[in-house]
């Protein structure tokens, strides 16, 4: 009570003695597409009566000066909520991170996500949670959109939290919106190529295992796909039929360019020489299996 | 009990959760009578989405050679629907005899404390196999085939094992296959007798240790249109944009499978020899021990012989004959040694020359593709 003269000393003096080093605020999020897939894993399972949304919790790496934060995996937490109150199963919270950092133990606790776009004062009291979790750096909040609602558009949005009011208040909280990027790794790429042509096919099942024969069989298909579309749309331009677009003709003029056409005998030579060498692994590799072949039968004759 | 459960931050009052149906646990002797699903021969194994990227990112991020994990999901009409993982931690001490058991202790030790918290978010929460990532198809090894052998013994329908070829992967072509061991390598294994005449008997070269189950990638429909929202390209905001940013797009097409340089091929190459090398060494061991082995044979076949005779000289000169059962303790003839890991490492040159094979394929393929252009 005696400093009850003004508030602002009050705020002052905390913030001083208590948190030196205020880490900055991230600016940018990557998530990788794992925990995406896991977060509408979760919304697929869920209770559909209990829970309008699931939340779970965020796990990944920020960058050395904390500016970004990797977003790498993410698990579902049990939680309910009404129109009194919310409430977050922290037991279950905790057995899960213990179990993830076992495997993965670079990944620590970003923030937390949720599905559907709406951010409300349970939000910020989650939030604020998560900021215990969290400190001393920022929690994030990522807001998945499914776009299993109707009228909505699937996305993703990612957000920090700043405080507001003069009394910050656990259920106040303002969202500010962070960039957010999808980020895996190149090696990481066929497999969702694979999952995006699986999405595409006829009961969204494809066999496996697919021969690379097979694989450069679909993607030539795509090529010649996109080389017929231009061709049509040039044709179309050249018939007049309709509009061509300046800039496009522009783009497709310095792709052609770009097709190189070496000297003829250099050519021939080292195709010959790769020619040589390919068909000399094949040859290597018919040999070997015939081998190993062999070699197993023979184990089995005895005298 | 309520509170406990739900230790809810300060500022709720914790509801009181919503009463869980709770089930009787099957009594073990009528378990087996129950159990329909078990009846039904397995099918095919149907892979979820989420569990393609689960694995290929543990895989990705492992330091080290092999990663494995559990793959948790149910049986449903001679179908294996998986559709969560658990990536196991790597222990650095897997080898040979402990890591059978320790393994085997792991995963069900890990799955108690694993899946009882899947299940409660409503994922499946069996363990239905586990999943092994390995480069250029090396996947035939002790390790795989002592886990499967337990699995085989624990699980219903056995468990699959699912393979992911990483190097097949950075080429463009996600690759998952999944295996079991055939009974004629389970009941070999099972008595681990693998001498020469428990082969034949069993019929088995590396070709028939493990049985492929034909495997389906499948991606639920709130994935699929997840995953098409995100292909969608959009038209840049920028005027003057170059044809690279032209159209964004989150997840642009790829064509990595068009890339002409064979990567990985000679450390493919170099695995074979490594691999050949390998067997060689196993080679020159069981060559070893089956010398001896016919050493001390004809060792003892010629004492037998010597007594023989010494007996028949014996009974000419009507004296009582030495006895000859005592051949067995006067010489230990050593047990015939064990073809499994030579087996397992033929196993090996094979599926890398099939790999070295494949690629070599494909890239004469390309060669002639470009040239023609």
């Amino acid at each position: 009570m005696a400093l009850g003269g003004s508030s602002a000393v009050h705020i002052q003096s905390s913030t001083i003695s208590s948190a030196p080093p205020i880490p900055r605020t991230p600016s940018s999020i990557t998530i990788h597409p794992v925990a995406l897939f896991s977060i509408l894993d979760h919304y697929l399972r869920r209770n559909d009566e209990l829970q309008p949304r699931v939340i779970g919790t965020l796990l990944g790496t920020r960058s050395p000066d904390n500016t970004t934060i990797h977003v790498r995996s993410s698990f579902a937490v049990l939680h309910s909520e009404n129109e009194e109150q919310v409430a977050v199963d922290m037991e279950y919270h905790r057995t899960m991170y213990e179990l993830h950092s076992r495997v993965t133990p670079k990944e620590t606790i970003v923030g937390w996500y949720s599905t559907g776009s709406n951010l409300n004062t349970y939000s910020a009291l989650i939030q604020n949670f998560y900021s215990q979790e969290t400190a001393p750096h920022q929690a994030i909040h990522v807001a998945l959109n499914t776009g299993a609602e109707e009228g909505e558009e699937a996305g993703v949005q990612a957000y920090v939290s700043s405080p507001v009011g003069v009394f910050p208040k656990p259920e106040n909280c303002i969202f500010v919106p962070v960039p957010v990027r999808l980020q895996f790794q190149e090696a990481e790429r066929s497999g969702l190529d694979l999952l995006t042509q699986t999405a595409l096919s006829p009961n969204s099942t494809t066999a496996q295992p697919v021969t690379s024969i097979a694989n450069l069989d679909a993607t030539l298909n795509t090529v010649s796909q996109m080389i017929d579309r231009v061709l049509t749309y040039v044709r179309q331009v050249l018939a007049g039929e309709v509009e061509g677009d300046k800039a496009l003709g522009r783009y497709l003029m310095d792709t052609l360019g770009v097709a190189a056409i070496g000297e003829k005998g250099a050519e021939d030579k080292a195709f010959n020489a790769s020619l040589q060498d390919t068909l000399m692994i094949s040859y290597l590799a018919n040999l070997v299996r015939a081998q190993a072949e062999v070699s197993a039968r023979l184990a089995l004759v005895t005298s | 009990m309520s509170i406990d459960l739900f230790r809810s931050p300060v500022w709720t009052l914790p509801p009181p959760p919503p009463a869980a149906p709770t089930y009787e646990a099957i009594p073990p002797s009528m378990s087996k009578v129950i159990d329909i699903e078990a009846e039904i021969p397995l099918q095919v194994v149907q892979l979820d989405g989420l569990v393609v990227t689960k694995i290929l990112k543990h895989s990705r991020e492992a330091t080290s050679a092999t990663v494995h994990g559990l793959l948790l999901g149910l049986d449903l009409d001679g179908t294996l629907e998986v559709s969560n993982s658990f990536a196991l931690p790597h222990h650095v001490s897997d080898e040979d005899e402990k890591s059978a058991k320790s393994s085997g202790m792991r995963i069900h030790d890990t799955r108690r404390q694993c899946c009882g918290p899947y299940g409660e978010v409503q994922a499946d929460d069996s363990v239905v196999g586990f999943y092994q990532a390995t480069s250029l198809g090396a996947f035939f090894n002790q390790n795989l085939v002592e886990i499967q052998a337990i699995h085989q013994d624990k699980l219903r329908h056995g468990g699959v094992v699912i393979v992911h070829d990483l190097s097949l992967t950075a080429r463009g072509n996600a690759s998952f296959r999944a295996f079991r061991l055939t009974p004629a390598f389970l009941d070999a294994y099972k008595k681990s007798n693998f001498s020469t005449s428990s082969l034949v008997n069993h019929r088995l070269t590396f070709s028939s240790i493990l049985e492929e189950i034909p495997l389906q990638v499948r991606t639920n429909p709130l994935l699929g249109s997840f995953l098409g929202s995100l292909t969608k390209s959009t038209p840049s905001l920028l005027p003057d944009a170059t044809p690279e940013t032209a159209r964004s797009s989150v997840l642009p097409p790829s064509f990595s499978a068009l890339d002409l340089g064979t990567t990985g091929l000679t450390r493919n190459l170099e695995q074979i020899i490594e691999a050949v090398d390998n067997y060689r060494t196993e080679e020159g061991n069981l060559a070893y021990l089956s010398r001896q082995i016919a050493r001390e044979r004809a060792r003892a076949d010629m004492y037998v012989a010597k007594r023989k005779e010494e007996n028949a000289a014996r009974v000419a000169q009507d004296l009582a004959p030495l006895p000859e059962e005592d051949v067995a303790r006067l010489f230990k003839i050593p047990a015939e040694p064990s073809r499994l890991e030579s087996m397992l490492l033929l196993g090996q040159i094979d599926a890398y020359g099939k790999s070295l094979e494949s690629t070599a394929s494909s890239g004469l393929i390309k060669m002639y593709g470009v040239r023609s252009i």
